[in-house]
């Protein structure tokens, strides 16, 4: 076997990098002697800019949602919403019967695994809460339809105290994806019909969402937006984890959601 | 190594002088182990580049205090790695780096068998993992010596710490990951 210096000298040549882009054609040199804190206003504007596009483009396709009923729903057909906002328009008069199969199967969850599937899959420690115990079923998304640095999702069925959904049969989704919150541009995603509020989770913060939101944006691995679909469309608590975020997703109280939230581990 | 230092004198001293045009071939020269170097410490690509453009500006506002004869690419990379860091910590994120391989040969694996250039790119796969559990400070030093084929100045510079720090930082984390290595051959 060779020397381990020269092995990791040779996985060098074999890494794949980022596409470096390129900077010179970015750069506005400014004048020398300008005040030093324009570099930093201009540095900070790239990335603002990039979330205002983002938060742009989503209040438009809502707002065309909102007001050309024709079109809504390919446009929802676009972003995964059909059934949340079916929902919210006329609920159906009686239950539909769930499908067979599994029961995220519909949710475009990702493929379904088992946890020790899911972590062998992902670079981050996927955390179980202890208070719903193992899930029933367990779901990875990976890129380029889940977020860079991936989604596992934790499907619950029946839960005492948690009523399941009639036409999921899920009571929680516990949803961790690798990221961190921009809190102006995911309050602006989360629609009208919401409030939302401030919460700590131990020494984490995070937002309890009341209502019936259909949709979440978070910054990825990679720092890009990243828009995902709140399935359940229902209470939603959401919080950064030291770098992971976790959504649980429920028709639950503020303290259920925190009690499960306080159980991971 | 990139550059020659005779180029980057003349560059420089044309910069000192206001030609941005000698500005730009300094940045387009050092942009990808720039941006390589900030994406070893962020992890994420958009930081990196913003890093390095937030960097190679500040290098800009800061070429009168360059000092003469001195060494042009440890010093851009100690202003970039340190706007990485600040990204990183003012983000609150911890730091994470998901390095992968590229698919297929590399230079001198056509004179193999491809099951050879198999196990040989499976080796790389675990190795790299390996690289990937071991702690920040190990994992930084090892990609900035060997992935980013920093000199011991350079990465002193990217690590704001001194070199003879490199020296002893890097043993420590070479002896770490042998054992790692040893223990999954044996296991």
């Amino acid at each position: 076997m060779p020397d381990l210096e020269e092995q990791l000298t040779s996985l060098a040549a074999t890494i794949d990098w980022p596409p470096t882009p390129d900077l010179r054609r970015a750069l506005h040199l400014p004048t020398r002697g300008e005040v030093s804190g324009e570099s930093r206003r201009r540095g900070r504007s790239l990335w603002q800019t990039r979330w205002a596009l983002a938060a742009a483009a989503a209040l438009l396709i809502v707002a065309t949602l909102l007001v050309y009923t024709p079109t809504r729903d390919a446009i929802a057909g676009w972003l995964n919403l059909h059934t949340t906002f079916q929902r919210t328009q006329s609920p159906p008069p009686s239950p539909s019967p769930l499908p067979s199969g599994p029961l995220g199967q519909r949710l475009s969850l990702g493929t379904q695994t088992t946890l020790d599937g899911a972590q062998s899959q992902v670079a981050w420690k996927i955390k179980v809460p202890s208070s719903l115990g193992p899930p029933d079923e367990v779901y990875l998304k990976l890129p380029p339809s889940g977020p860079s640095g991936d989604e596992v999702t934790l499907v619950y069925a029946q839960r005492s105290d948690i009523p399941a959904s009639s036409e999921t049969g899920i009571s929680v989704l516990v949803t961790e994806a690798q990221g961190r919150v921009n809190e102006q541009f995911f309050q602006k995603t989360l629609g009208p019909d919401v409030t939302i509020e401030p919460v700590s989770v131990g020494v984490h913060s995070g937002y309890w969402i009341a209502g019936k939101p259909h949709q979440f944006a978070f910054a990825d691995a990679n720092g890009n937006p990243f828009f995902d679909t709140l399935r359940l469309a229902t209470n939603t608590l959401i919080f950064d984890d030291a770098g992971t975020i976790v959504r649980i997703e429920g028709d639950m109280t503020k303290d259920q959601a925190l009690h499960i939230a306080t159980s991971l581990g | 190594m990139e550059g020659r230092p005779a180029d980057d004198s003349e560059l420089i001293a044309r910069a000192q002088r206001g030609d941005s045009a000698a500005y730009e071939e300094i940045v387009q020269r050092y942009q990808q182990i720039a941006f390589r170097t900030a994406y070893v410490i962020t992890g994420s690509a958009a930081d990196a580049e913003d890093a390095a453009q937030e960097g190679f500006v500040k290098a800009y506002r800061a070429l009168d205090r360059f000092r003469a004869g001195a060494q042009l690419r440890p010093w851009l990379l100690r202003i970039i790695a340190n706007e990485a860091r600040n990204r990183l910590r003012s983000a609150g994120r911890r730091h994470r780096l998901e390095l992968r391989l590229t698919e297929g040969f590399r230079p001198g694996d056509a004179a193999q068998s491809p099951e050879a250039v198999a196990v040989a790119s499976d080796e790389r796969r675990r190795l790299l993992a390996m690289v990937s559990t071991l702690s920040e400070e190990d994992r930084l030093v090892i990609a900035s010596r060997y992935f980013l084929q920093l000199s011991g100045e350079e990465t002193a510079s990217a690590l704001g710490i001194p070199e003879g720090t490199v020296k002893s930082r890097l043993s420590r984390a070479l002896a770490r990951l042998k054992t790692r290595v040893e223990e999954a051959a044996s296991a």
